[in-house]
């Protein structure tokens, strides 16, 4: 069935159709809410969560506009909404402090691209995404994982475009400390 | 620490993501010939890159079944249902998930709301004499055909909203009368935590609103919410920033609308 007429027909109260909605989209939702969290748990309570803002305004779904961008938005508030319910103290999902797990790397081990494709420094990157401020967090995910331009997340989040380049630029400058705490340069392990 | 200009202003990210303009890319382009500092930001960029792409990619639950997210989200999609089909009775249950104790404040604050109410209609009523003639107090009219309970539970909320729009309507004028290019950072941080400080409250009383099939508070306050959630977010005081959000109340004409909403009711 048409996108537009399963829309149409959740936004009336179709049981049906609102779950076929949620089956067609809810790898896309749970991907962007697990890069954002880094955990199953609060991945699957993000998700969630969209889905029930969906139900709710549905209805208010204009049918011209693209509802992957729609649910986007809805994603993006939920990602942020979610981390200021946990409050800024919240525990990271990682137990060890990343910081204190890139100091902790052996140094004379592989170089940097054997690091990096062999998943460690992967593994400590996500692990400082996870504590990045919840703003820089999502604009890092949405830019780096999503591919969304910054035009697109300022205007899916209603922030100035200055706003959002700011926060991928703090969230860049962050992970660069990460790569550097690590001995780690594009030049291979200091 | 960073030394290269170029590189502290965030375009070496930009020409990275394919953000910059031909012209500007060039320019980089050129620059980075010459600058290490970029260079060097530039090539960890793909190395994160690099490292990030292999981890793997999760896009449903941990055991890869999705049998219990879609009984959970079921469960909670009949609870809607029935909020939407009983909206005051299941009023407490469509609210949003909270920790218990803030759960309990707005329950908490319409009842002391209606005690105060109880008690001030009796001390009139008492202080009236018997023979004088009787004036409907508001609060003993049920618009609508509600009944009293109905009615008493309906005049809290609208209450506490009012009260609610009262407090933002100060941050909303904060925000719309602050000069732009003249906000000091002190100035801007604590419009942001009072903000910030109002955005949860703001939320609730949407969906209650929402919940409870008052349309025309809910839209309100969704407006609230959305100036409200840009101001908490920007937290430095950019000129932009406060421009576009003192643009947005101006659109949505939400000061006009807090005044009407709040003297006519919801």
């Amino acid at each position: 069935m048409a996108e537009s007429d399963l829309i149409t027909r959740a936004a009336g109260g179709d049981p049906t159709a609102f779950q076929a909605l949620v089956e067609r989209h809810r790898a896309m939702v749970y991907r962007v809410a697990y890069q954002f969290a880094g955990n199953h748990h609060d991945a699957e309570d993000i998700a969630q969560e969209v889905f029930i803002k969906v139900y709710r305004s549905l209805d208010r779904f204009r049918q011209d506009a693209q509802l992957t961008s729609w649910l986007y938005r809805i994603v993006m508030n939920a990602c942020i909404d979610h981390r200021r319910r946990q409050g800024s103290a919240a525990s990271t999902p990682c137990g060890e402090d990343a910081e204190q797990r890139l100091v902790n790397t052996p140094k004379g081990g592989p170089g940097p691209e054997e690091i990096a494709y062999g998943g460690e420094l992967g593994e400590l990157l996500q692990s400082e995404i996870a504590q990045l401020p919840a703003g820089q967090r999502i604009v890092f995910v949405m830019r780096h994982h999503q591919g969304l331009k910054l035009c697109e997340i300022a205007e899916a989040l209603g922030l100035a475009e200055g706003t959002v380049k700011r926060q991928l630029h703090a969230a860049v400058h962050r992970l660069r400390a990460a790569l550097t705490a690590a001995n780690v340069t594009a030049g291979g392990r200091a | 620490m960073i030394a290269c200009a170029v590189q502290q202003s965030g375009r070496v990210e930009l020409y990275f993501y394919g953000e910059l303009e031909q012209e500007a890319a060039a320019e980089l382009r050129s620059h980075m010939s010459d600058c290490g500092e970029c260079r060097r930001a530039l090539e960890e960029l793909t190395v994160i890159r690099a490292a990030l792409a292999t981890r793997p990619d999760i896009c449903e639950p941990a055991d890869g079944d999705w049998t219990g997210f879609m009984e959970r989200l079921d469960d909670r999609l009949q609870r809607e249902r029935t909020a939407r089909a009983a909206p005051v009775r299941e009023f407490r249950g469509a609210l949003p998930i909270l920790s218990p104790a803030r759960r309990l404040v707005v329950p908490l604050s319409m009842a002391a709301l209606l005690a105060l109410a109880t008690t001030s209609v009796f001390y009139v009523a008492r202080s009236r004499p018997m023979e004088a003639p009787r004036e409907p107090l508001t609060a003993d009219v049920a618009p609508g055909g509600l009944g009293p309970s109905t009615w008493s539970a309906e005049t809290g909320f609208a209450s506490l909203s009012e009260q609610h729009f009262e407090r933002s309507k100060l941050v909303v004028l904060g925000l719309i009368n602050k000069d732009p290019h003249g906000a000091s950072p002190a100035d801007w941080e604590y419009e942001r935590q009072l903000a910030s400080a109002l955005l949860s409250d703001t939320r609730l009383y949407r969906q209650a609103a929402e919940a409870r099939g008052l349309t025309r508070l809910a839209r309100v306050m969704s407006d609230l919410e959305l100036v409200l959630l840009q101001a908490s977010l920007s937290r430095t005081p950019e000129p932009e920033t406060l421009e576009q959000i003192q643009r947005l109340i101006q659109k949505r004409d939400l000061v006009t609308k807090m005044n009407v909403v709040a003297r006519a009711g919801p």
